[in-house]
């Protein structure tokens, strides 16, 4: 079998089709989870937004360039360092969320607790009453 | 006015007892409130069931979830902010390492020297009896102790100790903020930069009775890094917060 054979029926494997799957994939399993109430729509609006940035850059390969161009960042290093900078940010914020989240978790947790000990002293207190019809 | 004894537990269904029964040779102006923190053994049920045959009042509180020490600490100070009709918050280990003797020194401590937070210290005892922990972690306190110093300016010998006093000012802030895990030396220190009166005594400890330390050997080089970033950080916050 001559090595390009399997380029006759798959698409090869470039930055675009790379770009197109990625973009697919992300869209299709965002929405999946939000589906499933898995993921809150809350955040779903930025992966969609990843999602649609790849889908574009897949289908319009020259506006990639021109905005490359554009921005003087064309060189492959320039890119990587762009892309792990948004990781970067987004890992941060969802630290961020999470120790707030814990925080408000406690705090719940605590109030459940000092909650559960009133009831009990109160229901220890009261003398058994006839529910009167 | 009374003093309260919190008693974090977690999976100490083993001493728990023991813990209690020693507790109750205390003076009648000392309440019990046992925090169970979401352990997965019958403490809860025994906290419930000691309460009900303790001489003195001996309240529980049950966290659905573990939470960790400095979480069951935080929630005994918070009763006590809630009930408002205490003086001193003492924290006591349900593992049997505490004396119940040096409970009422403690107290009587810091009501004399007026502290704020006044610990039980096991390296003043110039005899060094007691359990004093392993070699590594005496280093370990060693280098928080110097850290406090520097930071701080106050010799502070056992600032990890579990046991200790807090006066109204200490346990109040305490209500609102404290560290979730490992809260001891960075509490410490809080104190100290906020200008409150922290003082130690001589304690004797003993080994654990049951159950299982908090920390154990792999936990401890995170145990170094955070409590250290703590203080150093703590160090940057202005005066109050």
């Amino acid at each position: 079998m001559p090595p390009d054979a399997a380029a006759t029926w798959f698409p090869r494997l470039t930055a675009e089709t790379l770009m197109l799957a990625g973009g697919i994939g992300a869209f299709v399993l965002t929405i999946y989870l939000v589906r499933s109430r898995e993921l809150r729509e809350k955040y779903a609006v930025t992966w969609i937004g990843v999602a649609l940035l790849l889908l574009v850059a897949g289908f319009f390969p020259g506006l990639l360039k021109w905005a490359a161009e554009q921005s003087r960042l064309s060189y492959p290093a320039a890119v990587l360092f762009l892309a792990l900078g948004m990781i970067y940010i987004f890992s941060f914020s969802v630290s961020l969320s999470l120790t707030r989240q814990y925080r408000r978790n406690i705090r719940l947790m605590q109030e459940q607790a000092l909650l559960d000990y009133r009831l009990r002293r109160l229901e220890r207190n009261q003398a058994p009453t006839e529910v009167k019809l | 006015m009374p003093h309260l004894v919190i008693i974090p537990a977690y999976n100490e269904q083993e001493s728990l007892p023991q813990t209690v029964a020693a507790l109750q040779a205390l003076p009648p102006d000392f309440e019990l409130l046992i925090i169970n923190d979401g352990s997965r053994d019958r403490t809860g049920a025994l906290a419930e069931e000691l309460a009900h045959g303790s001489e003195r009042p001996l309240h529980v509180l049950h966290l659905p979830i573990n939470g960790g020490i400095g979480v069951a600490v935080q929630t005994g100070y918070l009763f006590a902010a809630k009930e408002g009709r205490f003086q001193y918050v003492i924290q006591f280990d349900a593992d049997g390492q505490h004396d119940v003797g040096s409970l009422s020194e403690l107290v009587a401590a810091a009501h004399a020297d007026e502290l704020d937070l006044c610990i039980g210290s096991r390296f003043l005892d110039p005899q060094q009896e007691g359990f004093r922990s392993t070699a590594v972690r005496r280093v370990g306190i060693r280098f928080f102790s110097l850290l406090i110093r520097l930071l701080g300016g106050v010799r502070i010998t056992d600032p990890t100790s579990g046991l200790r006093c807090a006066g109204p000012r200490a346990w109040q802030r305490f209500a609102k903020h404290y560290p979730e895990d490992y809260p001891e030396p960075e509490t410490v220190f809080w104190c100290v930069r906020n200008r409150l009166k922290v003082g130690e005594i001589s304690v004797k400890m003993h080994a654990r009775q049951g159950g299982r330390s908090s920390i154990r050997f792999r936990q401890s080089v995170y145990y170094m890094v955070k409590v250290t970033l703590a203080i150093l950080l703590d160090r940057l916050r202005p005066a109050g917060q």
